[in-house]
């Protein structure tokens, strides 16, 4: 009788450590896209407020790359603060974790602005813009469309742009796509944020 | 009694985890979820069509798309790229996968000869396509040969190179690209093995996966892609 206890007991041990053992490597369900592409992804070189930024400067970390304008109305600051909020919701994992913003409109964005803009949001963001070539190029190969509708730079306008934010691993290859974080099909922080928990902690 | 109990149940435990390892290998060997790799990202762009109005990478977002190169001054048979997107075009409805799902598909031919291939030139052949095959056609390019060359070079990975005779050398191309803007499939031009044929079951792999991406199948896919179960 005592033997039989003594195996119902290990066996509710081994039972309790398989569930948890499932649940720890439970296969995670992620909110982005995720790619395995075979080859590394353009590796830009853009200028920020300190000077110039390649991509590889960031071999080690992961990048959130994201493309906007600090003129932008509604998509740019709605992105950049639920990007924060990741942040927040990452706590130190958010160490491994570098977000940048470039910029689709480098004629009214210089390294300062982007600077001052990006750190309203979060102190380690960083802003890069460039020439007008280097922007198309770096936009073009991630997939950013973006387009000048109409105005000047005097009489002011707005940027038509992707606002998918991508996610770039350690060793430099596209990871994870993010669709946008507003509208109905949009992601929230929360999600986007437990893709990259599930990423930086493997 | 005790040892042989515990025995028992570490046999069963041992079984377990055989016929998960070996749901994981026969997974990976006979892959029975096959899907199209995600290459990498679409390039982001805009150019002009043949009604003369913007057609950008955003605005075919939610559609299969097929894109090649070409230009209307190609002397013929320029590698048989109109009639090799036209022969696609054709057949798609009698790809079963693509029958069952109503999945929005579109051809984009990119003229790689802004100069000459204005939206008059391309109209003609937008509208035959059209006609042809009763599928979505875009002509497009853009003006500006700089703006071009990077959409087509560098976000494309396309080559070509304007000679002074007026010809363009390039490497003619096929490129599908899902819904959300990645590419899943590249294509050379080939005299050996059917390209066109290749393509339309690539759209069946893909249509397949699109209907499926959803609940506890979309795990299955994921897997797929995990394992790299990449269709042939």
């Amino acid at each position: 009788m005592q033997r039989s206890w003594k195996f119902l007991a290990l066996l509710v041990v081994v039972l309790a450590a398989g569930g948890w053992l499932f649940w720890r490597f439970r296969p995670h369900r992620f909110a982005g896209t995720v790619l395995q592409s075979p080859e590394p992804a353009y590796d830009f070189e853009l200028t920020s407020a300190e000077g110039p930024v390649r991509l590889s400067d960031f071999r080690g970390k992961w990048v959130l790359l994201f493309f906007g304008y600090t003129h932008c109305p509604d998509v740019c600051p709605t992105t950049l603060a639920d990007l924060a909020r990741v942040m927040d919701l990452l706590g130190r994992d958010g160490e491994k974790l570098q977000v940048i913003m470039i910029s689709v409109d480098p004629k009214r964005d210089t390294p300062e602005r982007m600077a001052e803009y990006v750190r309203y949001f979060h102190p380690s963001f960083i802003g890069l813009t460039g020439t007008e070539e280097d922007i198309r190029e770096v936009a073009t190969r991630y997939g950013i469309f973006y387009n000048y509708p109409q105005g000047t730079p005097e009489s002011g306008y707005i940027v038509e742009h992707t606002a998918s934010t991508l996610l770039i691993n350690p060793e430099g290859y596209l990871k994870v796509i993010f669709p946008p974080t507003f509208g109905p099909d949009g992601i929230t922080p929360e999600q986007m944020a437990a893709d990259l928990k599930y990423l930086l902690r493997r | 009694m005790s040892s042989r109990r515990v025995s028992l149940f570490w046999y069963v435990a041992y079984a377990v985890i055989g016929a998960v390892f070996l749901g994981a290998v026969a997974f990976k060997v006979f892959q029975p979820v096959q899907v199209l790799p995600r290459v990498r990202l679409a390039p982001g762009f805009q150019m002009v069509d043949h009604r003369g109005t913007p057609l950008s990478s955003e605005a075919l977002r939610g559609q299969v798309v097929l894109f090649t190169f070409w230009y209307s001054h190609c002397p013929d048979p320029c590698f048989d790229i109109l009639p090799t997107m036209e022969y696609v075009a054709r057949h798609l409805d009698q790809v079963p996968e693509m029958r069952q799902a109503t999945i929005p598909v579109a051809f984009v031919v990119v003229s790689l000869d802004p100069a000459r291939d204005t939206p008059e030139v391309l109209q003609a052949y937008a509208r035959e396509m059209k006609a042809r095959t009763g599928k979505t056609w875009y002509f497009v390019t853009h003006p500006d040969p700089e703006v071009l060359k990077t959409y087509v070079g560098a976000g494309f990975q396309v080559y070509y190179e304007p000679q002074p005779d007026g010809t363009i050398r390039f490497d003619p191309r096929y490129i599908l690209v899902d819904g959300w803007g990645i590419i899943r499939g590249e294509y050379k031009y080939e005299t050996v093995v059917s390209t066109r044929d290749r393509i339309l079951r690539h759209f069946g792999v893909l249509a397949r996966e699109i209907q499926n991406s959803r609940g506890a199948a979309k795990l299955a896919y994921e897997a797929a892609h995990l394992f790299l179960c990449y269709a042939p």
